[in-house]
Formats: structure tokens, sequence, C-alpha cells
């Protein structure tokens, strides 16, 4: 409100003196016969209605304003920020403060207050000091943004009922799996082969089982998944057969695991004569969890930036050395990233290990060099994800605490690879260079 | 300058490195390498060849004799054991896989897209992350698992709460299987509500619109398809789902007349009989006919998902 206009009222008031004004006839906030306090004219303004400005919805229109001047027809300071600043709005709830946030509703009550203000000394103009009292000049909302703004509201809570709703069970059931497998849960239970028909022991022989099907399904489907992430995004051109290969990734993740076992029991159990071994579950894991490596390799790699290879290739470098000194060395690490989801997947797939290797019991030596590497590649073994199903299903008189440790252990095993994996992103992403 | 050049140190001589020697090699065979590659991108392809091969040479024994297609999809009677005359029809197997993945989805869908559309647009960057991160750990819990759960903890409960006799059956696997498929539903809807450009965000809002006015208005009709494709890929995962059904849905092969009725899905016969046959006879043949409905299935669905979002893709370039 620096343009005084004709909404604005202006007074004067000189000094701050508490001395009782003189008289109240002659000073009439003029600036030839201005308030001698700021009490008294606060008080002044109070009581005469004339004085006060209608705030009857005509939004940043009237103003008051009160110019500190050093004697009567001083000339008052150049117009700038008022250094008290006073807000009042008709639409708002009666009880403010005055600030913008939460305005008095009418000028009385502003008079009213300023007026308590300056009696207890809380209030005190210097001279060239300004004090405004001015209607907000804000959008407040109307009846329709108000509906409008609740309807926001609902539907926001809506949501996030909805998204907890997706996940605060899972979250409360795993804590129940965790409180019942307390007991179970320690290290002789991890290192200890089952026994007893399976009702008692630990869980090592499957664990290992797991292990070593992890690792060499990894084997099978890291260089096979890098290279041909490495393809996808390096040397594929955007053609009918980049499309094609896509949509066979996008199949290879979307046919059934239950499938993918029958395609390991045809191929790799029966045609390739494998029979039911470590190596052929491995081999159906591996094609299962192949789209995985390649997706996550494409994005590692589409996140090097062009122009590093295009330096490389300036420099005379063919594609493969590109790839080999440039791409691959910047973007290892989300490879990697991919590696570790394939794990994960691998370790806790059922279905296709359920016809192609892996079986409900495998005695194993307890202690030694066969305790370590119990199954060699044409051994039928076990595995945590099968003796969790088995467990549950097919033996009777078990402990819950066993049943429910191995179900922790399944699960604390996988997420536990996936929180690294989730973890290495973030730290890579938080240090990325380009 | 010679006498700089004399003064300067000879750099040592670098060590001979078996890894320098190996990547000289490798530099030197750039065709070989280059074709080693495009073979294993080519592998994908290869891989669903060689499923479809393999499944269907098991099958096609069955498949192309024996076996009576009518009664294979018409007829309610699973009885492969039957010494008399053993019956193959699959609408039971297909009445289960159809009302789990139905239920499933009634439960999934909604609260999926609701899930989707507060991470998307409503949350704050920490909680939207967070969110993220457990959505992405949920979506690796292994299927066993949640067969497990289904099993030991909701079966109880639904025994309990609603006085049925068992507690496997169509609705626990329905809740399991909502569960399963919620992340990859919000992971994929959440992206393509991401992919709406923000300059339809700042026109709506410019416009005057509320943040739920923008979603429903300008975000769901925008983001259609890729909300489609979310839904289809949620189906896909809830009919390939194999032990999770295997474990909660009980093993009765029936066409269920309530939410409280046991049945058998495709997956989970394939599951449980595979193991008491024998390679050659007409049981394992049949077994690997149902493997085929189930990849035709699959690819149906997603080549249906990935042509809705292409779809997306070329809306994008008017």
């Amino acid at each position: 409100m620096t343009e005084p206009n004709s909404d604005c009222l202006q007074y004067f008031v000189t000094g701050t003196s508490e001395e009782e004004p003189r008289s109240s006839s002659d000073a009439d906030g003029s600036r030839e016969q201005p308030f001698t306090s700021l009490r008294q004219a606060l008080e002044a303004l109070g009581t005469d209605t004339s004085r006060t400005p209608s705030s009857d919805g005509n939004r940043g229109g009237p103003t008051v304003m009160l110019t500190c001047i050093a004697r009567a027809g001083a000339s008052p300071p150049p117009n700038g920020t008022p250094s008290h600043q006073y807000f009042v709005d008709p639409f708002t709830p009666a009880r403010g403060k005055g600030t913008e946030q939460a305005p008095w509703d009418s000028f009385e009550v502003a008079y009213a207050k300023l007026t308590d203000l300056a009696r207890s000394q809380q209030l005190a103009l210097r001279v060239g000091d300004r004090l405004e009292i001015c209607c907000r000049e804000v959008f407040t909302a109307t009846a329709l943004e108000k509906w409008k703004n609740i309807k926001e509201a609902i539907a926001k809570y809506v949501f996030l009922t909805m998204a907890l709703t997706c996940f605060l069970p899972v979250v409360v059931i795993l804590t129940f799996l965790l409180v019942k497998a307390w007991p179970a849960l320690s290290v002789d239970f991890l290192v200890t082969n089952p026994q007893n028909n399976l009702t008692a022991g630990g869980i090592w022989a499957p664990l290992i089982g797991t292990f070593f099907l992890v690792l060499t399904s990894l084997l099978v489907a890291a260089p096979i998944g890098i290279l041909a992430g490495v393809y996808l995004n390096e040397y594929a051109s955007d053609n009918w057969i980049t499309r094609i290969i896509n949509l066979a990734v996008m199949n290879l993740a979307g046919v059934p695991s239950i499938v993918h076992a029958l395609f390991g029991v045809g191929a790799f159990v029966h045609f390739a004569y494998m029979g039911r071994s470590l190596l052929a579950a491995a081999c159906t894991v591996a094609v299962m969890t192949l789209p995985v490596i390649i997706t996550s390799t494409r994005e590692a790699l589409a996140a090097v930036p062009m122009s590093f290879r295009e330096a490389c290739w300036n420099m005379g470098a063919t594609r493969w050395q590109t790839i080999r000194t440039i791409v691959l060395p910047n973007s290892i690490a989300g490879i990697l990233t991919g590696v570790i989801l394939q794990v994960a997947r691998a370790a806790g797939e059922t279905a296709p290990i359920l016809f192609t290797g892996a079986v409900l019991y495998v005695p194993i030596a307890d202690a030694g060099w066969e305790y370590m590497v119990p199954y060699g590649p044409n051994d039928r073994f076990m595995a945590l994800s099968y003796h969790l199903f088995a467990l549950s299903t097919q033996i009777r008189g078990i402990s819950d605490e066993l049943l429910y440790g191995t179900a922790v252990v399944l699960i604390g095993l996988v997420l536990l690879v996936n929180s690294f994996a989730i973890g290495l992103r973030i730290f890579l992403r938080s240090r990325k260079k380009w | 300058m010679p006498e700089a050049d004399a003064n300067r140190e000879p750099s040592p001589p670098r060590p001979w490195s078996m890894l320098r020697t190996f990547h000289v090699a490798v530099d030197w065979c750039e065709p070989l390498v280059e074709w080693i590659i495009r073979i294993c991108g080519w592998s994908a392809i290869l891989f669903v060849f060689a499923i479809f091969f393999f499944v269907f040479r098991e099958g096609s024994e069955m498949l192309l004799g024996g076996l009576d297609l009518k009664e294979f999809f018409t007829s309610p009677n699973w009885r492969p054991d039957s010494v008399v005359r053993p019956q193959y029809g699959i609408l039971a197997l297909l009445a289960g896989t159809i009302s789990v993945t139905g239920l499933a989805m009634l439960i999934a869908v909604p609260l999926g897209l609701g899930a989707a559309v507060y991470v998307a647009e409503f949350a704050g960057p920490r909680s939207k992350e967070t969110l993220k991160v457990v959505i992405e750990l949920l979506a690796a819990i292994p299927s066993v698992v949640w067969g497990f759960i289904g099993y030991m903890v909701l079966g109880p409960i639904i025994i309990w709460a609603t006085g049925a006799p068992v507690g496997i059956n169509v609705l626990n696997g329905g809740i399991i299987l909502a569960l399963m498929s919620v992340p990859i539903i919000v992971s994929v809807s959440e992206d393509a509500l991401r992919a709406v450009p923000d300059s339809y965000r700042e026109a709506a809002l410019a416009l005057g619109a509320s943040r739920w006015e923008i979603v429903s208005r300008v975000l769901f009709p925008a983001a259609k398809n890729g909300l489609l494709a979310a839904v289809l890929l949620g189906v896909g995962r809830a009919i390939g789902e194999t032990m999770a059904v295997l474990m909660a849905t009980g093993h009765a092969v029936q066409i269920p007349h309530s939410l409280l009725d046991p049945v058998r899905t495709l997956t989970a016969t394939i599951a449980a009989e595979l193991g008491e046959t024998v390679s050659g006879e007409e049981h394992y043949g049949v077994l690997f006919v149902i493997g085929i409905v189930l990849f035709a299935i699959a690819f149906v669905v997603n080549l249906t998902a990935d042509l809705v979002v292409k779809g997306i893709r070329g809306e994008k370039h008017d």
C-alpha cells in the first residue's frame, strides 16, 4: 500500500510521548494537527466510526496508515515498507493475531487490539515509523474452492489408505512370521543338517543347495544376459528384429514359472540327457532369470552418456574397444545390481526346480569337504525354497519354529540380497558424475 | 630440444600383463566378439522358441492324436488316474484359474492403481522413495513364501472369520495373488503416470484444477494405455503363478460355486501331478498340453500389453 489512494486514510502522530493528550478536539490526525501519541490516535480512531473504513468485502482496498513525524507540520518520511503491518480480513474466523496468516476480522477489532498493545507499552512508534492496517490482499477460498479442497483432501487420504492397504498387511504378516520363528533362529539352525525325517535339526543342506543352484545359474545367465544387454543397447538398431527381441525378453519374463519348469524337463532333463540334476535345475532357473539381467544391463548401459562413446570413437577406437574401455567400466556397478537382483530371484524360485533336480531329502555329511560341497553338477539336491514347500505341505508333525524359521531364513535371504542391490543403486545414483 | 629429452628419465617398461595380452587378443578378433554378442542378443528369441518347441515336443503326441480337444476344453471332469477311462477335461481347472485370478484382480487393480496414484502424485519426495523401495522389496518375496503365508497364516484366519471348513480356497488364493500382483501393478502404472508430460499437469493447474481433478480428468485419460498394460501384466502374473496357488487354493478339482470353495488351477495341476507321471505316458503328455495352453495365454497377454504400451508411444509423437 505504498500508493495512497482514495481508500487510504492517512493520519499522523508526533513522538511516542505518553503524556496526556492536550485535547482531542484540536487533534484530528492531519499533518498540521497530529495526534500526540499512538494511544490517543488509536482511541480516537476506534471511537469515531466515520473514520473507520468499511471492510465489507472490498478486498485489498481500504488501508489505515499512521505515520510518526517529529513535530506538527513536518513532512512525512518517504513511502517505504511500513515498520508495523497489521491485516484485516472480514472473511476469516474472528480469532486472529493481526498477521497476514491470521488477520483480524474488522477494523474495530484491530483498533481495540492495537490500543491494548499501545497501553501496555508493547507497541510504540519512533519518528519515521509507519503503522499500517490494511485489508488482506490475498485470494481466499470461495465455497466452490473449499469444496474442491475438501475433495482433494479426501482423494489424498483415500489413495493413502489404498497404498497402505497394499503394504501394511504384508509388513504385519512378515513381523508375525519373524515372531513365530524367533525361537528357532540361531547360527546352529543355519549350519545343522536336517535330521529325523526333516522334523528336527537345521537347514544347512537346503541352504547350501540353494547357494550352489544360484551360483551355477549365475554362471550360465550372467554372461549371456550381460552380452545380450550390450547387444540391445550398443549394437541393435531400431528395427523389427530388435522389436522382436524386446518382445521375447518381455515374454521370457512373463511366461509362467511352471512352463519354464516344463521347458526344463523337456530340454535339459530329457533332451540334453542331464537327468534331474543341479545342472538341469540351474539352467532352467538361468533361462527364467535372464530377463532380469538383460533389463538391468540395458538400463546401466543406457545411463552412460552418448558423448563418452563419441569421444572414444573420435580417438579411432572401434565399437568393441569403446564398449570394453569406456562403456562397461562406467556401467559395471549398474550391471552388478542386475546380477544381484538375479541372485535374489533365483534363490526364491521353486516351480522351475520342482521337477528338474530338487528333491525332498539328500543325506549329506555333517563335516569336512563333503559338508561344504555336498552336491556335484549331476546330483539331485535340496533347495531352501523347495524345502519350505515340502515342509509345509508334505511333512507331518513338524514344529512351528522349524517351519517358520525356514520361511524367515528364505525371506530374509532374498530381502537382504535385494536390499543390497537397492542400496548399491541408491549409492551409485548419489555419486553419479554426469 | 635434445638436452631436455636426454635429461628426461626413461619411463619404466610396462610390466607384462596377462590381462593386457588378453585385451589385445580380444581386440584383434573383434568380429568374433561381435558375433558372440549378437548371438547372445538373439538368445532371448531363441529361448522363447526353445520353450515353445520343447513344451510342444513333449505334448505333441497327445495334442495331435490321442487327446479329444473338444472334451479337453469343455469337460469339467479331470480324472487322469482313472483305470477304466481317464478323462482330461480342463474346464474345472480353467474355472479355478479364472475365479482366483478374477478375485485377485478385483482386489489388486483398484488398490494398485490407487497406490500408484498416491506414490506418483500425492506423496512427498521422501515417502515416495520409501514406498518405491518397499514395493520393490515386496515384489521380491518368493512365491513359495506367499504360498506358505496363505497356507499357514491366512488359512486359519479365513476359517476363524467365515467358519468355512477349509481355509485354503478361492478367497485365500485370491487375496494372496492380489498381494503378489499389487507390486507389479503399482510399479508399471506409476511409470505410466510419470510418463505423462508435466506440461499436461501445468496446463490443468493453470485452469484451476485441483490435484484430484488433475488425476481423474487429465492423468487417467492420458495414461490409460499404460494403466491397462499394468493391469494386463498383473493378470499375467496372477494366471502364471504356481507355488502360491498350489499351496493356498486347496486341491479340489471343481467349478467353484462360492468364494469358500477350494479349487485347483491350471498351473497348480501341473505342479502337483507332473511328479507322479512318467515321461511318455498320456497323463504326462496332457500336462504338457496344459503347459502349451498356459504359454499361449501368457504370450497373448504379454503381446497385448506390449502393443498397448507401444500405442502410448505412438500417441506421444503426435
